[in-house]
């Protein structure tokens, strides 16, 4: 008898277990009448902390927002969470955020593996997530409903770099240097898209780990293979690191980077001054333009956020969050989540510091463009080339 | 291209071989694997990156000044970390370092934050000068070759010609013992650590130069030095900067060929090694009688 009691209690338990996990269906709302709750995640410490900037910029345009009233009489309430670049942290953090919290949307928010750890967590709980802070097909390919990424993709950026390099440069004899993951792979499939287009073959491609501290052999195999110009879609030591390599060999190519190294004023600081003069990919405009909407960023941050450093991750963390703030205004009076996709899917054309942004039902990359940039002396950021698109691109055709 | 392989394998391996030194040492006298090694080189860099950066001193007053730091580092943690555990066992000796490193990685992300700054020696990259064939060598890789080779004279000299070296040999062998000869044990760690430290630093500055300094730069630089100790022999100082050599020409031929296997280079040689002569390749190896 009481084995039979405690099997129908156990049912029970697990009912109500299961009743109280379904998602969305007990968390607390992201918004009320006064104010809208979003949120980011990022490595506020730990060794990738420098990418957690990226997460602390929405809060400054949050702040502009606020300061004209808000949207439509609502506050925006900006919450970040560190999650050390861990994804089973990020797990955490987000789940205190919509559970407890409550969470309308998420912004920005750095690392392919904590985004992908979280991101079918926020598709069950019915989360906005906009401008994640890296470039990951699987966001966007399929389209994710509540999903939407301003970042371009990297392939698109090795495409768009490769065909300045032989095309503007009459630079043929091409090396890559890529990591050994995901980022560096897209990367190279976008110069190999490049040059199968042009019929050329890149002379050397060499991958690299993240933590390799010791690259003689690769600058060497560069050397080796001719390279006038090595193209690199790799992490910050990573890059400094070569450029350090090769200058004690007396290898001087011409140095193309992602758009991932494109904080110049960081570059040329950590590698002693080896970063003038080389060019990367960009996917919004310089933290160091005289453009009016820069200038009121700028502005605006050096009052909110004395203390931060207006660089590429930091204004990046703004740039993230537009489109959400423009598709809150659009909505008007009545917000809803079913609302907010809706504004965001009809999206056109949109741009803020960024790239122009088209969103549809069927298609969840905005963007398809990059600028590309060159460190002047002493880091300062040289547009030489405006938003160019990858007219190469797989992904718009299908 | 081959003789640039060598010289660029040589003179990483003589920094591996530097940095595998201050693990040995500490191996040696009481058999612990100090992980915190590499941090304990972080922070006496940072150090050194500090008094050049905010006190604006020359650079020679910061090397010193980082070098004293890592002496007093090094004492410290053996005196407040090792020392109080009870009737430690070896691997509770490790786990403690394991603690420290994290600690001071901790540390250094709150004092200097996490964003890499460049630290230079007087000793560039830059500089080359031709030898022959088209091979050229470095400032860097010279200073690393002197400091490795005078490293080495003063170990050998040390450990056979003075007290202290002979009572770390004797604390090493046999603890119990040293303590009934009269050997103040608890000074030898101590001095261990603290020395140990100091020549970390030294490797810890030049691994910084030739990349960035941020409070994860030594991780990887350590698993490459443990690698070259356990190659060469734990208990063995020659053994290491042969090991070291060996290991920085490996991984810069497999790099040259095999680029995707190179990462992976250092974790095979320890696990052969391990299979195949676990005391290291040229350590002796002591067996207790009952």
């Amino acid at each position: 008898m009481k084995g039979k009691w405690f099997v129908i209690s156990a049912i029970v338990f697990l009912w109500v277990l299961t009743f109280s996990a379904v998602p969305g269906l007990c968390n607390p709302p992201g918004f009320d009448d006064k104010e809208i709750r979003i949120a980011s995640w990022g490595p506020l410490t730990g060794p990738a902390a420098p990418w957690g900037a990226v997460s602390r910029g929405p809060a400054v345009l949050a702040a502009m927002v606020n300061e004209q009233g808000g949207i439509h009489g609502r506050k925006i309430k900006h919450i970040v969470r560190d999650d050390m670049y861990n994804p089973a942290q990020t797990k955490v953090v987000v789940k205190e955020l919509v559970e407890k919290i409550g969470v309308f949307s998420f912004v920005s928010g750095p690392s392919s593996a904590g985004g992908l750890a979280v991101k079918d967590y926020l598709a069950q709980n019915k989360i906005i997530w906009v401008g994640p802070a890296t470039s990951v097909k699987e966001y966007v390919f399929p389209p994710q409903p509540y999903l939407f990424s301003v970042y371009p993709l990297y392939e698109d950026e090795g495409s768009v770099l490769a065909k300045y390099v032989v095309e503007k440069l009459g630079i043929k004899e091409i090396g890559v240097v890529y990591q050994n993951d995901t980022y560096g792979r897209n990367g190279l499939d976008g110069v190999r898209q490049r040059l199968s287009h042009l019929n050329m073959k890149a002379v050397a491609e060499i991958p690299v780990e993240a933590t390799e501290k010791d690259l003689s052999s690769h600058v060497l195999k560069l050397k080796n293979a001719g390279a006038k110009a090595v193209l690199m879609w790799v992490n910050p030591t990573t890059g400094v690191v070569l450029l350090k390599t090769a200058a004690t060999i007396g290898y001087k190519p011409q140095w193309v980077s992602s758009n991932t190294l494109s904080d110049f004023a960081l570059m040329n600081k950590i590698s002693g001054g080896l970063w003038e003069g080389v060019i990367t990919g960009a996917f919004m405009l310089p933290p160091d333009s005289d453009d009016p909407r820069v200038v009121k960023y700028r502005e605006a941050a050096k009052k909110y956020a004395p203390e931060e450093r207006f660089g590429v991750f930091f204004m990046a963390g703004m740039m993230f969050a537009e489109p959400l703030i423009e598709a809150l205004k659009r909505v008007g009076k009545n917000l809803s989540t079913g609302a907010v996709l809706k504004a965001l899917n009809s999206m056109k054309g949109y741009q803020g510091v960024g790239p122009k942004l088209t969103w549809s039902p069927d298609q969840h990359q905005g963007s398809d463009s990059v600028q590309i940039w060159k460190c002047g002396p002493g880091g300062k950021t040289i547009l030489i080339q405006d938003w160019t698109v990858n007219e190469l691109a797989h992904w718009k055709k299908k | 291209m081959f003789g640039q392989l060598i010289i660029e394998g040589l003179s990483i391996g003589a920094c591996y071989a530097v940095f595998g030194i201050a693990v040995v040492i500490i191996y040696k006298t009481s058999e612990v694997i100090n992980f915190a090694q590499g941090e304990m080189a972080m922070i006496s860099t940072f150090i050194a990156y500090h008094i050049l950066n905010v006190y604006g001193l020359p650079f020679w007053y910061a090397f010193v000044g980082a070098l004293i730091f890592a002496i007093l580092l090094g004492v410290f943690i053996e005196i407040c970390f090792l020392r109080p555990a009870k009737n430690p066992s070896v691997l509770g000796l490790i786990v403690i370092t394991l603690g420290a490193e994290m600690l001071l990685m901790g540390l250094a992300g709150w004092k200097w934050g996490a964003e890499q700054k460049d630290f230079a020696l007087p000793f560039s990259f830059h500089k080359t000068h031709e030898l022959f064939g088209g091979m050229v060598v470095n400032d860097w890789a010279i200073a690393v070759f002197v400091m490795a080779a005078l490293l080495m004279i003063f170990l050998y000299i040390f450990f056979r010609y003075t007290k202290l070296g002979v009572a770390m040999r004797a604390t090493q062998q046999n603890e119990h013992a040293a303590r009934i000869m009269g050997i103040k044990v608890e000074r030898v760690f101590s001095f261990a650590w603290g020395f140990s430290s100091l020549i970390g630093a030294l490797a810890g500055m030049f691994f910084a130069a030739r990349s960035t300094l941020d409070p994860a730069y030594m991780l990887e630089p350590f698993l490459r030095a443990f690698a070259a100790a356990v190659l060469g022999g734990l208990m063995s100082i020659p053994g290491v900067v042969i090991g070291a050599g060996i290991l920085g020409l490996l991984e810069n031929f497999f790099g040259f060929y095999w680029p995707a296997w190179k990462p992976i280079v250092a974790f095979l040689v320890i696990v052969l090694v391990l299979c195949i002569r676990p005391s290291g390749l040229f350590a002796r190896h002591y067996e207790k009688k009952v």
